[in-house]
């Protein structure tokens, strides 16, 4: 058996204000609770040694990125030292030709598709705040965009993973090529596990040649039953849309000007392939009463990243978010039971018909959003707040039922995270 | 419990007609497909054939009450001896498991018990208009669970990925007997990812009892390009070509001079007998993307010496192109009395060196190796041929694939693309992983199994005992951060 580490948590601090550069606490917010220092590391042995210093110190630390998903938790049970990890942003191994990249995890999203498009390549990922959010954030939280339905995800694209663990170390998984079964699945161990078993330093993923052509289809329905059989009937088809949504009224008005049940289906490659993609969708989505538009390449782009706006689970101060998984074909009739039940509150709903995920924002006091949440929390196949005002999280798991594998997922906590220094109480079932 | 209590027990578990434990009867259960002049033989202690997930529960449970170790098996179709019974105890067989539970396409997904094999699966999802993407060389013959163990891939990977990117759930046999499910129809399931855990784990971390696949729709066109090169080389400049240019072939297959003639002289597939290399690709999706896409290959692998490229119009001038594909390893025995395949990837702009210096230990080492591969992913598979009854010959062989093995490893590749680590590879694990990397995989593996019971002497090296390795690296960590140990 291993022994402990020990170290005054005051003698820690300070030495972890040694290793890197301090910055203003009140910067690093989680929930409302404010850290005792707030540090930006720019190497990934010092992020090793940072969490070696608080595992033997007792200190909580909270890895940070841009911030943009650190809606996503339950309310932290300690908070110490929030880490920033932006300064380690490195493009480390980038060879085009092996349509493959490894990068450290601050790395933005803005930043790699510039350097990934100089190649003609890309990452199929959306961001509304692509300045923002940070290669490590989504690896840490997994969560995706509609264009999985097309692409994969992250998930499905990454290869390699570099993590810092409390007890000091540096460890790799995977490696630099596509297709490798060398020893156990690291990055998915990591992957949507939200920092809680090791700090993300750095992630390797398979790259996409980027389609020459963009179109998307956009088709206004009168009513939601409508909108779904023609999104079900595309989604049964061999037209290949890379992404399948359909909007609520609300969201469709505020994205396109069409105060109606809406479907959208992203069309991607060569140009004439796209625009004939898309007149043959239209085709098998419409009906005699729809109301059918397509958006050009920069339209398009700018349709879907504004989009994840209502997708992301950045931190929110009036309003909930929730994500709920269903199957594709019920989804029509949960986006009918949140309008019934929630009608005006209801700010904003995408059904991520190519996935089976919905997302929906809702307003309301405090008391009527955790009445709310206690309810949406038995819907669909698994139900997430991915941003809630902390007194609306109080008290509940924000990941809703516990998987049946839960007493693995401690276990796994147990082994990597023995003093439970990273993330404490914010992963499911309070990890 | 001594061993006829042991059998009485599991005799009331999976009854008379699902236990085999005369050495007879064992035999076939020694081996798997790896070859058993590297891997030996192996008995098991007892086989069983349960038919339920109840009764491999009730097994495992079992096995831990008496401390055996178990192993999971599905047709044994494995190259890296990930279903040799290495330390005995109770092979766990699944191929009586073998139903298609629910098929629903329409939400793009199936359950499907472990034996089900992986061809069966597909031939019944096509008439649905769908399929199951990874398509492993033995998929006549290996069985869903066998892919998940093993994360297996195939030709048709480069375009939609490896099994792993095709599980969406599983239900699983804790390594104490407990069963849960993981994942789920619908991405995005809170939690740890287990299903991506599980999947790959060669079956050290559990048994799986029921996976739910994704399903693929089956595309609208399908073209498939035959190339003919004057060697290697260039038809390695021309993959690399395709791939620059923004192509995402299906798949993009390589075979050289020794495997056309083999496959020629065996199959009489119809390739051309002189070529030095040929590529075989297939484009697949719109009918008007597939159109466009097969015209620039075809003219690529001209603009790189093809002097021979042929399109495959119908499905059955299709299937005759990937015949002799398919039925190579078969036609190696026209070549020597045994092979040893290694399996190993590098990045895709290595893959010419990488077969050079595959040629020079060819020659170093005064052995035949053919080579046919998936080059759109750099997963080499060099056929090293030998006869094994040649004295001396097993040590060269070991020799060379291990030479192989470092040149890749060396040049940014990895130890395994698609068969696994298993048993034949576990002590190379050190040339990619450092002690670091590898005592994190214990501790998943201990997180999971920590009585080491379940598939022993599979995937980490020889002897690995992390525990050691972690106390002087916490004593050393100690002291260069000035830390208390206790």
């Amino acid at each position: 058996m291993t022994g402990t580490t020990r170290l005054a948590p005051d003698t820690a601090l300070q030495r972890l204000e040694e290793l890197g550069r301090s910055s203003d606490p009140s910067n690093y917010i989680v929930d409302g609770i404010p850290p005792r220092v707030a540090l930006e590391l720019a190497s990934p042995e010092a992020v090793a040694e940072a969490l070696a210093l608080c595992a033997a110190a007792g200190l909580a630390l909270v890895p940070w990125g841009g911030g943009g998903q650190m809606g996503l938790g339950n309310l932290p049970e300690r908070y110490d030292v929030a880490l920033d990890l932006r300064g380690l942003a490195a493009v480390v191994d980038y060879e085009p030709d092996d349509l493959t990249i490894g990068v450290q995890a601050g790395c933005t999203l803005a930043r790699l598709a510039a350097i990934l498009s100089e190649h003609g390549q890309m990452l199929p990922l959306d961001a509304d705040d692509p300045e923002r959010i940070t290669i490590g954030g989504l690896v840490a939280t997994g969560l995706g965009c509609p264009r999985r339905f097309g692409y994969g995800s992250l998930r499905d694209l990454i290869i390699g993973i570099t993590v810092a663990l409390p007890d000091g170390t540096l460890a790799r998984g995977g490696g630099m090529v596509v297709k490798n079964v060398s020893g156990y699945d690291m990055m998915r161990l990591h992957f949507g596990a939200l920092g809680s078993l090791g700090v993300i330093v750095r992630a390797n993923f398979k790259l996409l040649p980027s389609p020459e052509a963009q179109r998307t289809l956009l088709v206004a329905f009168p009513s939601l039953e409508e909108a779904m059989e023609g999104a079900l009937a595309v989604r049964g088809s061999q037209l290949a849309p890379t992404a399948l949504v359909v909007l609520a009224p609300v969201t469709a008005e505020r994205f396109v000007g069409m105060a109606r049940w809406t479907l959208a289906a992203r069309c991607e490659g060569p140009e004439g392939a796209v625009l004939r993609q898309a007149e043959r969708l239209a085709e098998t989505a419409a009906s005699a009463t729809s109301e059918a538009r397509i958006l050009e390449h920069e339209e398009t782009l700018r349709f879907w990243s504004s989009l994840q706006g209502k997708l992301a689970a950045t931190p929110l101060v009036d309003v909930i978010r929730v994500r709920i998984g269903e199957l594709p074909s019920r989804l029509g009739e949960l986006a009918a039971r949140l309008v019934t039940e929630w009608g005006s509150a209801l700010e904003d709903a995408v059904l991520d018909v190519g996935s089976g995920l919905a997302f929906a924002t809702l307003a309301g006091t405090v008391e009527e959003l955790r009445a709310a949440w206690t309810r949406l929390a038995g819907y669909g196949r698994h139900a997430t707040m991915l941003a809630a005002p902390r007194d609306v999280k109080a008290g509940y798991d924000v990941f809703g039922r516990p998987p049946e594998g839960v007493a693995v997922m401690r276990r796994l906590k147990e082994t990597f995270d023995p003093e439970r220094t990273l993330n404490p109480g914010r992963f499911i079932a309070l990890l | 419990m001594d061993r006829a209590a042991i059998r009485t027990r599991l005799l009331e578990i999976v009854g008379p007609d699902g236990l085999l434990d005369d050495p007879d009867e064992l035999l076939v259960y020694e081996y798997d497909a790896s070859d058993e002049v590297f891997a030996g033989h192996h008995r098991p202690d007892f086989t069983v054939l349960p038919r339920t997930a109840e009764q491999v529960s009730a097994v495992v449970r079992l096995a831990n009450e008496v401390g055996l170790p178990v192993i999971p098996r599905g047709a044994g179709t494995g190259l890296a001896g990930g279903a040799l019974a290495l330390r005995g105890g109770i092979l766990i067989v699944l191929t009586r498991m073998n139903r298609i539970l629910e098929v629903n396409e329409r939400d793009g997904y199936a359950i499907v018990e472990p034996g089900v094999i992986n061809l069966e699966l597909s031939t019944a999802l096509q008439p649905r208009g769908y399929f199951f993407a990874p398509d492993p060389a033995s998929q006549r013959a290996c069985t869903i669970g066998g892919n998940v163990g093993n994360n297996s891939g195939g030709p048709h990977c480069l375009k939609y990925g490896v099994t792993t990117n095709h599980i969406l759930g599983l239900e699983v046999v804790l390594p104490d007997g407990e069963r849960i499910w993981t994942g789920g129809p619908v991405p995005e399931t809170p939690g740890v990812d287990l299903t991506g855990v599980l999947v790959g784990s060669e079956g050290t971390l559990g048994i799986v009892t029921k996976v739910m696949v994704r399903l693929t729709r089956l595309p609208e066109a399908v073209s498939v390009l035959l190339a003919a090169f004057p060697d290697i080389e260039s038809a390695s400049h021309a993959t690399s070509a395709i791939i620059a240019a923004g192509v995402l072939p299906a798949a993009l297959e390589m075979m050289d001079h020794l495997t056309i003639k083999a496959v020629e002289d065996a199959f009489h597939a119809g390739y051309p007998r002189e070529a030095g290399a040929v590529l075989l690709v297939e484009l697949d999706g719109l009918q008007e993307i597939v159109a466009e896409n097969t015209g620039r290959v075809a003219e690529l692998c001209r603009q790189h010496s093809a002097w021979e490229v042929r399109v495959a119009r119908t499905k059955e001038e299709r299937d005759l192109l990937w015949l002799g594909r398919k039925s190579a390893f078969g036609a190696m025995g026209r070549l020597a009395p045994n092979y040893y395949l290694v399996d190993t990837t590098v990045p895709r702009t290595k893959l010419p060196a990488t077969m050079r210096r595959v040629e020079e230990l060819s020659r170093e080492y005064r052995l035949s190796i053919a080579n046919v591969f998936h080059a759109g992913d750099g997963n080499l598979h060099p056929l090293v041929l030998f006869d094994r009854h040649r004295p001396g010959e097993v040590e060269r062989v070991l020799e060379c694939t291990t030479e192989i093995l470092r040149y890749c490893v060396d040049v940014g590749g990895t130890l395994s693309g698609e068969h696994g680590i298993g048993f034949e590879k576990r002590d190379y694990m050190t040339l990619v992983f450092t002690t670091e990397d590898l005592c994190a995989m214990a501790g998943l593996k201990r997180s999971f199994d920590p009585r080491e019971l379940f598939n022993p002497e599979k995937v980490l090296p020889t002897g690995f005992r992390c525990g050691e390795v972690a106390v002087l690296r916490q004593q050393a960590l100690a002291q260069r951060l000035g830390l208390e140990y206790v």
